[in-house]
């Protein structure tokens, strides 16, 4: 239990997907002009990859593996069913937004379905084959991965909230001023860097 | 449609997977050139792929040994789980992760006309995952002739510097790995800079957890070669 | 709109002015990267070298140019309801031919770069340009537009690379340029070229080597790009 709390943390903060490696900047740019926007976007985000990730763990160690079922090495395809999941786990977080919440949804707008196509899903699946989780632990880094990039959505919306009353020059205003705000909390969060949460 | 990606996927894959595995080997073989590049005088990450097979055939015997410090057959490498039986097929990581009695050492002897080095390889953890790295021994199995280290996720301009700074890495050559009072040391890496030069070396500036994963590494990692490099002494 | 009318009338595999306005728009007016912010992303990881940015450049011209030409032949055989997952597995595929080549060809590029070759799939640069161009026109100009905006894309990735290499490191594709003595506590390795020594004084800038770098890089770009071309300044 320690071990997942400890991984939660690690992708939450330590190695947050959006200030740290810095995927998903895409949307995570452009919907950041309102924290509501961001804040709904962000669940999805949460949402998604808590799913995600652990249906791409059990492809990748059950079928396309050495030892899975068809017992020879299919990696070349893991690209490929990843990207085929995210979709339809996106298209199912699109239904069900529509169904409870259609302000939510319709505030959102193309940005849902462009969750598929945010670095920080199929990133993060590519990451946790990479660090080579089994699958309580691919759970809790989706969840973490998840909340981190929520937080650094929200927190970026809030900062360009107020920055649009600042005197910033006009060239630099709106998309520049986001990019150089990303870099500076980019630049915050490697203080972080080296924390090992099971020292506490 | 997707019967026909996955054919033509699959008809890449299997076509290319002789190149990869080959392109694999000869990255390894590369790393533990590298360790000993000084001292020839090349550059192991431009030699064109025969040289580097070349090299490997005409000067460096590869042996196996298990942590005792006796010498393995190609079989029982195999059995280990390694294809080819040979100290290149041995993964250094993989083995990290079985119990330290059950682990294989993989040695490279390298001879070729007046140089003869021992090439060892040890493996450790950095800051966000694992490091490893050769290290090439003069003929006394006292002083390092070279270093060559890699890692999985270090952050390129602090941690990967381990691997990218030629210059910090030259520091290794000529350190001894025991101290002045005969003891085993391994090479420390001393943040602020080395105290005692015999056997240690400068840290990298904003690279303490991975320097220290180095140091660790060297110390825990060669002192797994003892009892083979008493054998190599003796005889 | 001028542009769907034109598109009319596409089979003509000609080379005229709006042809060339396909290649021309995105590296200034409509760059993927500064104006339409798409493909951010893989602009930070891979430009720490010039070497791996031209890489990438290359890959994701030749992703982005052949999915708009496949997606374009088959633009009116997709059903609506699956469009997206077709559109995701052309590119995957492509993705993936492009991995296993490098892999076989460019083995050090392809250690370097990892993960961030598979998240060419999620370049936001690909899949923006199938559904905004690619599924309207035909195949001749989705390949234009696709070669227009991977060049678009590599251009801004070469200039970042460069920033960020020659500042970071004193080097440009490997080769020490600028920079000083052995001292690896200051991180510089000497450079001679005619006996001098090259800007001596100058030392690595480790900044720049760190990920963050990227953002601000990309920010000034913007900044000066829109300074230069005013007719993009955000007035919202």
């Amino acid at each position: 239990m320690g071990e997942l709390l400890n991984i939660f943390i690690k992708s939450a903060f330590i190695e947050n997907l959006a200030l740290s490696y810095f995927l998903g900047m895409c949307s995570y740019l452009a919907v950041s002009k309102t924290v509501k926007t961001a804040f709904g976007l962000g669940l999805a985000v949460i949402f998604v990859l808590g799913i995600t990730m652990p249906i791409n763990w059990v492809i990748n160690n059950f079928l396309l593996s050495e030892t899975g079922i068809f017992s020879t090495d299919l990696t070349f395809l893991r690209l490929i069913l990843f990207i085929a999941v995210i979709a339809s786990m996106v298209q199912l977080v699109e239904m069900v937004v529509e169904k409870f919440s259609p302000s939510l949804y319709n505030s959102l707008g193309i940005f849902l379905p462009l969750i598929t196509v945010n670095c920080a899903i199929l990133g993060g699946s590519l990451f946790m084959v990479s660090k080579e989780y089994n699958f309580m632990e691919s759970v809790s880094f989706g969840l973490g991965g998840g909340f981190g990039w929520f937080l650094a959505i929200i927190a970026i919306a809030a900062i360009r909230e107020k920055i649009k009353y600042s005197q910033v020059p006009p060239a630099l205003r709106g998309l520049g001023m986001a990019f150089m705000l990303t870099g500076l909390m980019g630049l915050a969060f490697m203080s972080l860097m080296g924390i090992d949460p099971a020292a506490f | 449609m997707t019967s026909l990606v996955a054919l033509v996927l699959s008809l890449m894959y299997t076509g290319l997977k002789g190149t990869h595995e080959l392109n694999e080997a000869i990255y390894a073989k590369k790393a533990i050139l590298a360790a000993v590049q000084n001292k020839l005088g090349i550059d192991a990450g431009s030699l064109p792929v025969e040289k580097v097979q070349e090299i490997f055939d005409s000067s460096i015997k590869q042996e196996v040994y298990d942590m005792k410090g006796n010498l393995l057959t190609p079989e029982q490498v195999e059995a280990a789980g390694y294809k080819g039986g040979l100290a290149e097929n041995v993964d250094i990581n993989k083995e990290a992760k079985k119990p330290e009695s059950e682990r294989i050492l993989p040695l490279y002897k390298f001879k070729d006309g007046n140089n003869e080095f021992t090439i060892l390889s040890v493996q450790g953890k950095g800051l966000w995952d694992v490091i490893w790295g050769n290290i090439a021994l003069e003929k006394d199995l006292k002083t390092i002739a070279g270093v060559d280290f890699d890692h999985k996720a270090e952050t390129p301009g602090l941690g990967a510097e381990i691997k990218d700074n030629k210059v910090w890495k030259n520091q290794f050559i000529g350190k001894s790995i025991y101290d002045k009072a005969g003891n085993f040391t391994g090479v420390a890496v001393i943040k602020g800079g080395a105290k005692e030069p015999t056997w240690q070396v400068d840290g990298i500036s904003g690279a303490t957890i991975t320097a220290d994963g180095v140091g660790e590494m060297l110390k825990r990692g060669l002192n797994y070669y003892g009892p083979v490099l008493d054998k190599m002494e003796k005889s | 709109m001028a542009q769907a009318q034109v598109a009319a009338k596409q089979s003509s595999i000609g080379f005229g002015k709006a042809e060339r306005k396909l290649l021309t728009d995105p590296l200034d007016s409509n760059n993927p990267v500064t104006v339409q912010v798409l493909g951010i992303c893989s602009a930070l990881a891979v430009t720490t070298g010039m070497k791996n940015a031209l890489v990438m450049a290359i890959a994701v011209v030749f992703v982005t140019m052949f999915s708009n030409i496949i997606t374009s032949a088959l633009r009116n055989s997709i059903p609506k309801a699956v469009r997206m997952i077709v559109q995701l597995i052309i590119i995957a595929t492509l993705v993936t031919i492009v991995e296993l080549t490098l892999k076989a060809v460019a083995f050090d590029s392809y250690k370097q770069l990892s993960v961030f070759i598979g998240l060419i799939i999620t370049n936001c640069i690909v899949m923006g340009r199938l559904e905004a161009f690619a599924m309207a026109n035909g195949p001749y100009r989705s390949m234009l537009d696709g070669i227009g905006n991977g060049i678009g894309y590599g251009i801004i990735l070469i200039m970042v690379a460069f920033v960020r290499e020659l500042f970071g490191k004193g080097e440009l594709f490997g080769a020490k340029l600028i920079g000083a003595t052995d001292d690896y506590l200051l991180n510089t390795q000497s450079f001679e070229l005619f006996d001098i020594h090259w800007l001596s004084w100058y030392a690595n800038n480790n900044l720049m080597v760190l990920f963050p770098s990227a953002m601000f890089v990309i920010g000034a770009i913007i900044w000066a790009h829109r300074a230069w071309n005013p007719s993009l300044v955000d007035v919202s």
